[in-house]
């Protein structure tokens, strides 16, 4: 079995500024804790002064206050970080260790090499009035609106002796964010004179900590929940909601002096413009990272590229923390001294065959290549040697270290030749997956066919054309291409690229008259040890039905 | 200053204290790694692939990748079978270890073997009698639990508390006949059962299961028990474990009895929708099964409709069981010197940093201070990692 031995090894220095850009209270702890570390950080604000949208993120942190006040005054005089307000990003070019950032302030445009960059934006609200058949009106108010007057002493007094009904997790799917709000609201009001409230819910998103603690305190002091599946009957404009209750099978009909509706958390409108900028992808609902585990908790499909709390999905200032310290951790070990090892060999193209036809470029999920003047450019530290661009190439311009074509093509042939057993199953497997599932099915005494051969890649998209079609060349029965699932592939479109070179080469077979059954693409995981024996167990069973391959 | 003879401790092998010693050790720290049972992997280490034919995220792989960093990383010493003594503190943290008093759940076999191809040993007598009473079941490479864990003292700089939690215990609930009726399994036996199996059978009969019941809440949010949590993992791994039956097998009739349904992945409202037109949601938590004739359970629960009472049976039904807080945390807590919260997880300094804790040099990682699931561990335990950085003064 070839291991990825990238021995010879050469030093670079890399640039270990940071960019964070957003000047919230997340870019804040973002910048403060970088700086700490050691490093300068430039921290870019679009709006005219740090910390401004104090909004929603701070319900239910009243302790804490004081402490974020003291860490934007401490940012503010901490001579590593340069803050520049009413700015924005324009333009980054390079890769991690090596970004050029351009900044527009005013009329200038300000110039900065840095080592990685942390978007740390925050997120928007957006009023669901129009959902609940609502419009704007004294008696109708967002819960921006109620959070206002909740923290105004003289408006207090106005809610006393006041029914207050919240609509909740209705006109959307919510989170435990907006359930909070609800929470802490109803809370306050609970605190004031004659303030009734009743509480209009779907799923109550509960799963935060203390959220159920809160529940249960607001319903002892006499808040009112109905559960529903629908929205409720709203007449006029919101002078009365009617439901029917499913357990009291009746009406029940409510006429409040004001009504609260819930409010969408929603991603920042910079955020689309950012991942245009930078490279990196928009995940699910605007949110800048994909729904893939590998990238949990803070990277993006860009090395050297972080993201942080709203950033990345909704989340409460707790969760914005836990993130920018991993981010601290990332940017650490990162950037280090400012000097990196990385290998000569990760992913290496010859000049001679590369026409900068740039497919390269646009296939490589990493953001990793560029050009220079006669060839395409892999830059050591951002690539992360999925091979990818290798197969793609249509020069096979490009080699990856200790996965090169003749060494592959080499293990293909001593796969299909070497030991005993028939019929012949020839596996190539994710390194992070199948190749994972496959030892533990061996280690476990799964059932595995005495002619398997697995062949480890370092991601199912190194698996070449030439690879399969060589295979079947050098006499085997079968072939599976084991990728990981889609969506977890830790170069995104790894597995992607794999099926359709599978795909191609169902075509071809169709050609020379070879059995599709014979040639397999499947989705596994590291951990699936049984599911691995019983695909392979299955293919054996279908190559025999087949009888052994006519090219033999 | 630099990283050199910086020592630190993780008590707990499993995701967040896995994750925390392999953070610190990408800093040249020394971590000694502390886990109880004879094995590395917690509970998450048991997980199965919840992937339909695409990844559902339910993070079982990443547990797999993180163990297997952890085995390879010289700078991890990892004492198995170990447990924590004695605290001495005197500059410098000084921990006394002890063997631990692991034994098994089931001690009906000689031999135990872990989740993980990453497990080293992978087997441990645990019986050496019924060992000898049949050696060729034994195999190569099995070490006697006996000869395992550490005692003795170790100084180092710092702690991390990662001793996790503990699946809630369904016999507690006793009307729902957990481990009365072979059917009614909790979510975690259902891990196991797809990991081992990757099919769903009925450990009955050992026939695929059709009509499938869930139960949430089993254990959170429960006032009888004093539980006043929710444990955030159970809705979305009782929708994943569902979706993956029933893309296994499409004529499955799967029902989920619940209260609110929590959010799982970050396109959580079109997840819940594509789960909404493939099984049947009831907002009501049933409290009583009766056994049927062929083992199969029958459920009493109130009809939205009608609001009349319907008897309804199941093959198969799953109690989606909760994290409560670990059986070692009022020792560890008075060890430490360290306070537990009202719900006796472990307390944080306060919300924003919930993995420093009150007592110097003593810093927590994932479930030990409350619910999260696996990717919350992990991000957690790099919270710990980089407050215990900060705390050792390491650039």
């Amino acid at each position: 079995m070839t291991d990825m031995k990238n021995t010879d090894m050469e030093e670079i220095n890399i640039a270990t500024d940071v960019l964070v850009l957003g000047g919230g209270l997340t870019g804040i702890k973002a910048a403060s804790e970088i700086a700490g570390s050691g490093y300068k950080v430039i921290l870019v604000e679009k709006d005219a002064e740090l910390g401004s949208k104090k909004g929603p993120e701070l319900i239910g942190l009243k302790e804490e206050y004081k402490g974020l006040q003291d860490l934007e005054d401490k940012i503010k005089t901490d001579s590593n970080v340069e803050i520049l307000t009413q700015a924005s990003l324009v333009s980054a070019a390079g890769v991690t260790g090596d970004f050029t950032a351009r900044l527009s302030k005013g009329k200038k445009v300000i110039e900065h090499n840095v080592g990685a960059i942390v978007v740390a934006t925050d997120f928007a609200t957006g009023s669901l009035n129009e959902k609940y058949g609502l419009s704007p009106a004294d008696n109708v108010l967002t819960q921006s609106r109620m959070d206002e007057l909740l923290a105004s002493e003289a408006d207090k007094e106005k809610l006393a002796n006041k029914t207050v009904a919240f609509l909740v997790g209705l006109g959307q799917e919510g989170n435990p964010l907006v359930l909070e709000r609800v929470l802490k609201s109803t809370l306050a009001l609970q605190e004031i004179d004659g303030c009734d409230v009743y509480i209009y819910a779907g799923d109550l998103k509960v799963a935060s900590n203390g959220l159920e603690r809160m529940y249960k305190e607001s319903r002892e002091k006499g808040a009112v929940y109905f559960k529903l599946t629908e929205k409720p009957e709203i007449i006029e404009n919101g002078k009365t909601i009617s439901f029917f209750d499913t357990v009291a099978r009746r009406n029940i009909e409510i006429s409040p002096d004001l009504i609260v509706v819930e409010e969408e958390l929603r991603a920042d409108q910079l955020n689309e413009r950012i991942a245009e900028i930078l490279k990196i992808d928009v995940g699910p609902l605007g949110f800048l990272q994909n729904d893939n585990v590998h990238f949990f908790p803070v990277r993006s499909n860009r090395d050297g590229i972080f993201v942080a709390g709203s950033t990345r999905e909704i989340s409460g200032l707790p969760s914005a923390w836990t993130d920018v310290e991993n981010i601290a951790l990332e940017v650490r070990d990162l950037l280090g001294d400012g000097k990196k090892s990385v290998a000569k060999n990760k992913a290496v193209v010859n000049e001679d065959k590369c026409v900068i036809c740039l497919t390269c470029y646009r296939c490589c999920p990493h953001g990793a290549i560029y050009w220079g003047d006669k060839k395409a450019v892999i830059s050591p530290v951002a690539c992360q040697g999925c091979g990818i661009c290798a197969s793609e190439c249509p020069m096979d311009a490009i080699q990856i270290g200790g996965f090169s074509d003749e060494e592959m093509i080499e293990e293909v042939k001593s796969g299909v030749a070497s030991g005993n057993g028939t019929p012949r199953i020839l596996a190539f497997c994710c390194q992070n997956s199948a190749f994972e599932a496959g030892e533990m099915a061996d280690i476990f005494k799964m059932q595995l066919p005495d002619g398997l051969r697995m062949i480890k890649v370092p991601c199912a998209g190194k698996i070449d054309l030439d690879y399969i079609l060589n295979a079947f060349v050098a006499g085997a029965d079968g072939i599976l291409v084991m990728a990981c699932h889609p969506g977890n592939c830790k170069s995104e479109k790894g597995n992607t690229y794999a099926q359709w070179r599978v795909n191609d080469a169902y075509r071809m077979l169709e050609e020379v008259g070879l059995e599709k059954d014979r040639l397999c693409f499947v989705g596994t995981a590291s951990n699936m040890g049984s599911g691995f024996s019983s695909i392979v167990v299955d293919m054996e069973k279908r190559i025999n039905e087949l009888g052994l391959s006519p090219l033999k | 200053m630099s990283t050199e003879n910086k020592k630190v401790m993780v008590v707990g092998g499993g995701i967040a204290g896995l994750t925390a010693a392999w953070e610190l050790s990408r800093f040249n720290i020394d971590v000694e790694l502390i886990e109880k049972t004879p094995f590395l992997g917690g509970y998450a280490i048991r997980y199965c692939c919840k992937a339909t034919d695409e990844c559902r995220q339910c993070g079982a792989c990443t547990v797999e990748a993180m163990l297997k960093n952890v085995v390879n990383e010289p700078k991890i010493k990892v004492h198995l079978a170990t447990d924590v003594e004695k605290i001495n503190n005197r500059g410098r943290l000084s921990v006394d270890l002890k063997k631990s008093s692991y034994k098994p759940d089931s001690a009906t076999e000689g031999v135990v073997r872990g989740y993980s191809k990453n497990n080293s040993p992978l087997h441990v007598i645990v019986d050496k009698e019924k060992c000898e009473e049949n050696p060729d079941a034994v195999p190569e490479g099995a070490v006697e639990l006996d000869t395992m864990g550490f005692s003795g003292k170790l100084d180092v700089d710092a702690v991390i508390l990662a001793s996790g939690f503990k699946p809630f215990d369904a016999e507690q609930k006793g009307t729902y006949g957990y481990k009365k009726f072979p059917n009614v399994v909790t979510g975690m036996d259902l891990e196991l059962i797809i990991r081992e199996n990757a099919i769903v059978v009925r450990p009955s009969d050992g026939k695929t299961a059709q009509k499938i019941a869930f139960i949430q809440c089993v254990g959170s949010r429960d006032e009888s028990l004093g539980n006043l949590w929710c444990s955030q993992v159970c809705c979305p791994y009782a929708l994943r474990m569902a979706e993956r039956i029933k893309h296994k097998n499409a004529d499955a009739e799967i029902t989920v009895f619940y209260m609110d349904i929590q959010n799982a992945g970050k396109d959580y409202a079109g997840f819940y929708e594509k789960c909404k037109t493939e099984f049947r949601f009831v907002r009501n938590i049933p409290v009583d099964v009766f056994p049927m004739e062929n083992d199969s359970l029958s459920m009493r629960y109130m009809n939205e409709e009608d609001g009349l009472c319907i008897n309804e049976e199941f093959d198969l039904l799953v109690l989606s069981v909760g994290i409560v807080p670990g059986p070692d945390n009022s020792n560890l807590a008075d060890l430490f010197d360290v306070g537990l919260n009202e719900d006796g997880f472990f307390a944080g300094i306060d919300k924003l940093n919930s993995t420093s804790t009150l007592k110097d040099g003593i810093f927590l990682a994932g479930t030990v201070g409350g619910p999260k699931d696996i990717a919350a561990s992990m991000a957690h335990a790099g919270q710990a990692a980089s407050e215990v950085i900060k705390h050792l003064g390491v650039s």
